[in-house]
């Protein structure tokens, strides 16, 4: 199926397309700096994340990472095993490549007006090629350095307004929860190496030494800390609110998206790859699925219910990604039990799906601060009246995010639930019903706000920027269309995630 | 009955590492609560205001002031990190350069990559003014922003 032979390195290609694109901009705002030209940033920045998307889409279909057994070419394994192109790190590339295109376009007109365009565009492409980087990083080493290549341009994101204090706020608290997470991250990998003596994934497997038992299962905890804060869990969630809400909302879309995924990519790969269960808790003595099990019940009932008690719109969204981060971390929580490759590729469903539904809702939710209508639940009251498109596809992301039937969130969901019985956990499954009955009333109150609600004041007719707009009408089609397309992306999900738990 | 020393080859040795963090959490607790206690109290008021190396306190210390300088040690970071990768490189070249295991290409190829990098990254920077040092307000154009 590989139309040309290409040589291993090539299959870093999404990666170096990123970069490239990324060195286009510098290049071009070296030659006119302070440039205004929008349309040629986002522009570049956009097809950079397509072109990526593309190729990234190109190799799953030519069978890179596929099992040779099955007429593929087998995972490819880079710089001795350092970075690794397997069909987990091209799933979690496309999804970081759609939410990179989505939010570049989106940016177009959100961002009109401001002093640093260039860098603005640059920094995306650079932190979305540190997720790419994460999503194919393969030893501690390339985790920790990619992981660092998607922060800290985040961090610069998030304060860009630099004239506005919710921006700053969040971006400083962004930055110190981020140091803090980093300095335990790596505290964590050096006692893993002094434990195993390996940083390269596979060789900790082959080398978890019984003697230093205690020392692991610290390094392990320690791992679990940093995760944690890349994927916005309990402990180290209460960034997300405060950057959230203070960070350009295509900013926060990217951050509670792309970089949650990249967040869970590491996570699955370095517990499937350097932990397996039985040796691991021979070790250390217990399972670390008992840690997953308690920050995935913890994570999604405390996200729900602070959602459910906010009054301002994109809050609301923050701790509700936070509750879509404790129902991912099931495909962590559910392993060991037999189906470890559905209970990860439902995980994966969930991640792929929320990459266009949680996009969109933050991006909707820039639409209204480009529209300057308020922050609150009442500003939003009777918006369908002056922007009906906008506010249907609202309502499909609310729908689908709530799991409701006829909307993508509700497969990924009901996988997760039948998963984690099948899995034998009662309890994570009643906490996922529960969760999304709770998580029902809030999203339905925004909904109700949208179409049912009298504007407190009355408003003259909204703009329809067009590149927020594409952006928020490709989501929502997107999270319906991905119900009949359900087959292939379920079966990407269920291979790839077979390919690192076998 | 004959005095036993304790067999301190069975002890373990995390007990040094724990009681070598406990005695250095003592030691600063107990100085200071002993300096607590035996302290006489006398307030006055130059002994209560802000110490400046004896000079007298003037202005807040909430002031804003340049960071430029750290723009210098950014830029810095960028020469130090490519000499820390430059320089085992250099070490192995001409053994690789004499073996066949590897072209010429794949040596160099990475290396150049990897200071062109960092050259955009440094004519980026230039450019738009990061070795500039200290402007005057009048040469700062007004920077507009979202709010």
């Amino acid at each position: 199926m590989f139309p040309i032979e290409l040589s291993e390195w090539a299959a870093l290609a999404p990666v170096y397309i990123l970069v490239l694109s990324a060195m286009v901009l510098f290049v071009f705002d070296s030659i006119n700096p302070r440039t205004t030209n929008r349309a040629f940033l986002a522009g570049t920045t956009t097809a950079g994340s397509l072109a990526a998307l593309a190729v990234a889409v190109w190799f799953l279909l030519a069978g890179v990472g596929t099992p040779q057994a099955d007429g593929g070419f087998g995972a490819i394994s880079l710089f001795d095993g350092q970075l690794v192109v397997d069909q987990l790190a091209l799933f979690f590339i496309v999804v970081v490549t759609v939410v990179t295109s989505l939010v570049s376009i989106a940016s177009y007109d959100y961002m009109k007006g401001h002093t640093y365009q260039a860098e603005y565009y640059t920094l995306t492409l650079l932190a979305a090629t540190g997720m790419a980087t994460m999503a194919a990083s393969n030893s501690l080493v390339t985790i920790f350095i990619a992981l660092e290549l998607a922060s800290l341009p985040s961090y610069a994101l998030v304060s860009i307004l630099k004239d506005n204090r919710g921006s700053i706020e969040g971006g400083l608290k962004y930055f110190l929860i981020g140091a803090l997470s980093s300095a335990i991250f790596v505290y964590g990998i050096s006692l893993v190496y002094g434990a195993t003596g390996f940083m390269q994934l596979d060789a900790i497997a082959e080398n978890l030494d019984a003697d230093y038992g205690p020392l692991l299962g610290l390094g392990i905890l320690m791992l679990i800390g940093g995760f944690a804060f890349k994927t916005a869990s309990v402990p180290f969630h209460f960034w997300a609110p405060e950057a959230y809400e203070g960070a350009p909302a295509p900013i926060a879309a990217f951050l509670s998206s792309a970089s949650k995924a990249a967040g869970f990519v590491i996570a699955f790969r370095v517990f499937t790859t350097a932990f397996p269960l039985e040796p691991t808790a021979s070790v250390i003595g217990v399972d670390w699925t008992v840690a997953f099990i308690i920050l995935a019940i913890v994570t999604m009932t405390i996200g729900n219910f602070a959602a459910a008690t906010q009054t301002n719109v994109k809050r609301m969204l923050a701790y509700s990604s936070v509750g879509h981060a404790g129902y991912a971390l099931i495909g962590l929580a559910g392993l060991g039990a037999g189906a470890n490759d559905v209970v990860m590729g439902a995980a994966l469903m969930h991640l792929f799906v929320y990459g266009f539904m949680n996009t969109g809702a933050f991006l909707f939710v820039g639409l209204a601060e480009h529209w300057g209508v308020g922050r609150t639940f009442e500003d939003y009251n009777g918006l369908s009246a002056k922007a009906p498109i906008a506010c249907v596809a609202m309502t499909v992301f609310m729908f689908s995010l709530a799991g409701i039937p006829p909307f993508g969130g509700f497969f990924s969901k009901y996988f997760l639930f039948t998963a984690s019985i099948d899995a034998g956990l009662l309890f994570v499954a009643a906490a996922l019903v529960i969760n999304s009955a709770l998580s029902l009333y809030y999203y339905s109150r925004l909904v109700k706000a949208l179409w049912i609600e009298e504007p407190v004041l009355e408003r003259e007719s909204l703009s329809q920027p067009v590149g927020l707009y594409a952006a928020i009408v490709f989501a929502a089609v997107m999270t319906v269309v991905v119900l009949p397309g359900f087959g292939p992306v379920a079966d990407a999900a269920v291979d790839a995630a077979a390919a690192v738990v076998a | 009955m004959r005095f036993e020393p304790p067999n301190v080859t069975e002890m373990n040795e995390w007990i040094a590492v724990g009681m070598l963090a406990f005695v250095g959490l003592l030691i600063p607790l107990g100085m200071m609560a002993v300096s607590y206690l035996i302290r006489p109290s006398v307030p006055e008021t130059s002994k209560r205001a802000t110490y400046e190396s004896g000079e007298v306190p003037t202005g807040g210390t909430r002031i804003r002031f340049n960071i430029q300088y750290y723009m210098v040690a950014l830029l810095f970071l960028i020469f130090d990190i490519e000499t820390v990768l430059l320089f085992p490189w250099a070490v192995v070249y001409l053994d690789a350069v004499e073996s066949d295991a590897v072209s010429l290409a794949e040596i160099l190829g990475p290396m150049l990559i990897f200071v062109a990098i960092l050259l955009v990254g440094l004519a980026w920077a230039w450019r738009s003014g990061a070795v500039q040092w200290a402007r005057s307000p009048f040469q700062v154009e007004a920077e507009a922003d979202r709010p």
